[in-house]
């Protein structure tokens, strides 16, 4: 049984969140930059401790998760469940596993990469997304030309690319700030 | 504009080359990671940590991940700070360190590497040194940025692989 689920997953805060009713102008101004679902969320106000990385980041998260056009996005939530996975980020997995399950209509391919791992993937642009996303995640250094191939033959353009890059390093930012300033909590049963 | 970019300035990717000229296709997601670099470096306002400790902490990052030519940037950053904090941010030997930016360093080699291993013990430990939330958020914050700069910057290499293949 993989620790890794679809279901909602819960977060608790080990330093205070920031009150809404209570938050200075510039804390409510960077959470203003933050992708609007989450931007009252226990961890954006936890992150709001600090306005101005907050403001930054959270701006460079909407950008880099939410741009128009290049990568779609559920390639996009596909590529940060897998760094998740292999960051350990039980919580940030849960999430965009379910949002992957959402954009793409195909929960049960989803479902079979929680349970078994990236190499479970059959569809081959997925799994040349897991592919890439995971060495970049463990071995950045790694990474050449050589590991961009897969994805150049199935018809990936710069922007596609560059897309991808952009979420797994945001993911190696989120989940170390997930797990670091908060413990999840799994669901019940 | 590569001047003012952080990451073009370190990977050499020229304005007016193809992957300046990609890069400003994405605008939001560059200004944003240099605007995130000067505000967990350079704050205005630096509360409890110093910008040498930033650059400590970042440095120290960077070195970790395997990163030489960003680690070399830090590096340069916190020549102000003296060179004892240099050799103790590059000191990856396990040596037991003691004093306040040793404890930072710790926290964030735990961040950087294990940050699983993060307990409620170890940020009331950061409370103990005087740091507040804020503080402790904001290191955690520089801490987990450096890991974007590296795989973005890892991204970028190959991509400039590609095309001198």
């Amino acid at each position: 049984m993989s620790r890794f689920t679809m279901e909602e997953v819960g977060w608790v805060p080990r330093v205070p969140p920031v009150e809404a009713e209570t938050a200075t102008p510039a804390q409510l101004a960077a959470l203003e930059a933050c992708p609007p679902a989450q931007r009252r969320s226990t961890y954006f106000l936890t992150l709001a401790n600090d306005a101005a990385s907050l403001g930054e980041r959270g701006a460079l998260f909407n950008a880099v998760m939410y741009a128009p056009r290049g990568l779609p996005r559920a390639d996009r939530e596909f590529s940060t469940a897998v760094v998740s996975m292999a960051n350990g980020c039980v919580y940030c997995t849960s999430v965009h596993a379910r949002r992957f399950a959402e954009l793409s209509k195909q929960p049960e391919a989803m479902r079979r990469v929680l349970e078994e791992g990236p190499a479970a993937e059959t569809d081959p642009r997925r799994r040349a997304i897991a592919d890439l996303s995971e060495k970049l995640t463990l071995t950045p250094g790694a990474v050449t030309a050589a590991d961009l191939a897969p994805l150049r033959a199935l018809g990936m353009e710069d922007l596609e690319v560059l897309d991808l890059l952009h979420s797994v390093a945001m993911f190696a930012n989120a989940n170390r700030l997930m797990q670091a300033l908060g413990e999840s909590e799994m669901p019940a049963g | 504009m590569s001047g003012d970019d952080l990451i073009e300035g370190l990977l050499g990717i020229a304005p007016g080359s193809p992957l300046a000229a990609l890069r400003l296709r994405r605008p939001e997601a560059r200004t944003h990671a240099q605007g995130a670099y000067r505000e967990l470096l350079m704050p205005a306002d630096p509360g409890a940590l110093s910008h040498a400790d930033r650059a400590a902490l970042a440095l120290r990052t960077a070195l970790r991940e395997g990163d030489t030519a960003l680690a070399a940037h830090y590096r340069g950053l916190l020549a102000a700070g003296g060179e004892e904090a240099i050799m103790l941010a590059e000191d990856l030997s396990g040596a037991p360190m003691e004093g306040r930016l040793a404890a930072l360093l710790r926290y964030a080699d735990l961040v950087a590497a294990r940050p699983a291993e993060v307990t409620q013990g170890v940020i009331d430990a950061l409370s103990a040194l005087g740091l507040t939330a804020r503080d402790i958020v904001a290191v955690t914050q520089l801490v987990a940025f450096v890991p974007y700069q590296v795989r973005l910057m890892a991204g970028l290499r190959a991509m400039q692989g590609e095309s001198a293949a």
